[in-house]
């Protein structure tokens, strides 16, 4: 076995290890609340998006999943601090299992996409893009049948329960977009 | 949430027997849709956790949380069909959810992520290492400690230039700030020989 292989192996591993922390830390801040937003927004999956727009999809994808074994296997790491089986037997366990996915496109689109398009402006709209197809279409694709199936009610009102973090997941979009770019043109070769 | 100091009989039964059952049972629930069968498994799922004599402090948060969420799931499926399908949907999530805690409550952390282990061992058929899922996992918790030191240290040092509430400001130095740990851990790692790839000779 190289050296080279074992190298970035140890490294990837460290990475997904640091996002993970990040996701987990991010839940255990207390939520904000913005003027005219009525639900407070927990900046946990602010962390789910960073990881996919940082490490690409497989990394990003892995960093979620850590959080979500280590909180399925009982660390209260979850916003509010749940964690346990019961987390995703419960209506929102969807959304858990969404952030494996919404990490996973925003880190192929970031990879294949974002990155390679030229100008300020137009990076910043396909960042921007990718985000939301992730961090927001790729979450409620799991998160809201997942509570339509779970609970018995129906599509559309599920999907209308979920629109009041609406407001709270493009700003955390918005956010992980500007630091995404940012930090890809400080800190060069990420997404190797 | 995880039994610290559980002696219950339920944390004597093997992890795996437990987490099976969980499943069991979960998928169980679905086929049943008589409310009065499904008050029955409630209140059998109750004398469950009960009998486990679990840490009830542990249960306060993820109960107010489901409560709050069905309360709504409630209304709002009661309004559309009919309130005897409410009681039957909310009396099941509630069960499963008791079964679950009941689990989580009378199994230790390191057992359960054992588990877990030994149900993603089959991944080394597809060139994943076993190795590197326990060194993920371990780190993680290693790093959320540190990660809070770093927020708090970029939050107040943002402060002192009034820029402590504006997001970008504070996120890209803890991002970055992230990147370096992890580079030296993962130099670390490597100057002391921590050779994570499967063994091949």
């Amino acid at each position: 076995m190289s050296l080279s292989t074992s190298t970035s192996q140890t490294k990837n591993t460290v990475y997904i290890a640091i996002f993970a922390a990040m996701i987990a830390a991010m839940g255990l801040l207390p939520p904000i609340t913005l003027g005219i937003i009525p639900v407070p927004i927990t900046l946990q999956t602010l962390g789910v998006m960073l990881a996919g727009a940082l490490l690409g999809p497989w990394r990003g994808a892995m960093a979620s999943l850590v959080v979500v074994v280590l909180a399925l296997a009982g660390l209260p790491l979850l916003a509010g601090g749940r964690g346990g089986l019961g987390v995703l037997l419960g209506p929102t366990g969807g959304y858990l299992v969404g952030w494996i996915l919404g990490s996973f496109i925003i880190g192929a689109l970031f990879k294949y996409w974002v990155l390679r398009v030229t100008g300020k402006t137009a990076q910043f709209l396909a960042g921007l893009a990718s985000v939301t197809a992730g961090g927001i279409g790729g979450i409620y694709l799991c998160g809201v049948p997942w509570t339509a199936m779970v609970t018995g009610l129906d599509f559309g009102t599920s999907l209308l329960g979920s629109a009041a973090f609406l407001p709270g997941d493009l700003f955390k979009a918005v956010v992980t977009t500007l630091v995404a770019l940012t930090v890809h043109r400080s800190y060069r070769g990420l997404m190797k | 949430m995880s039994a610290a100091h559980n002696a219950s009989y339920l944390s004597r039964i093997k992890p795996g027997w437990k987490f099976g059952s969980l499943l069991v049972l979960s998928i169980g629930l679905y086929l049943i849709s008589s409310w009065q069968v499904l008050l029955v498994a409630f209140i059998l799922s109750v004398a469950l956790l009960a009998s486990a004599r679990v840490d009830l402090k542990q249960l306060r948060a993820p109960l107010i949380s489901i409560v709050i969420i069905l309360g709504v799931v409630f209304i709002l499926l009661g309004i559309q069909t009919n309130w005897l399908n409410a009681v039957s949907s909310v009396l099941r999530l509630l069960t499963m959810c008791l079964l679950a805690y009941s689990v989580s409550l009378s199994t230790r952390f390191s057992e359960m992520l054992e588990l877990f282990q030994q149900v993603a061992s089959p991944i080394r058929v597809v060139g994943g290492n076993p190795d590197q899922v326990a060194l993920a996992l371990s780190m993680t918790i290693r790093f959320i400690p540190e990660l809070k030191k770093v927020y708090n240290e970029v939050r107040e040092a943002q402060h002192a230039r009034g820029l402590a509430n504006n997001p970008l400001a504070v996120t890209v130095p803890l991002v970055i700030r992230s990147l370096k740990i992890a580079d030296e851990t993962a130099e670390a790692l490597d100057a002391r020989g921590f050779d994570s790839a499967p063994a091949n000779h």
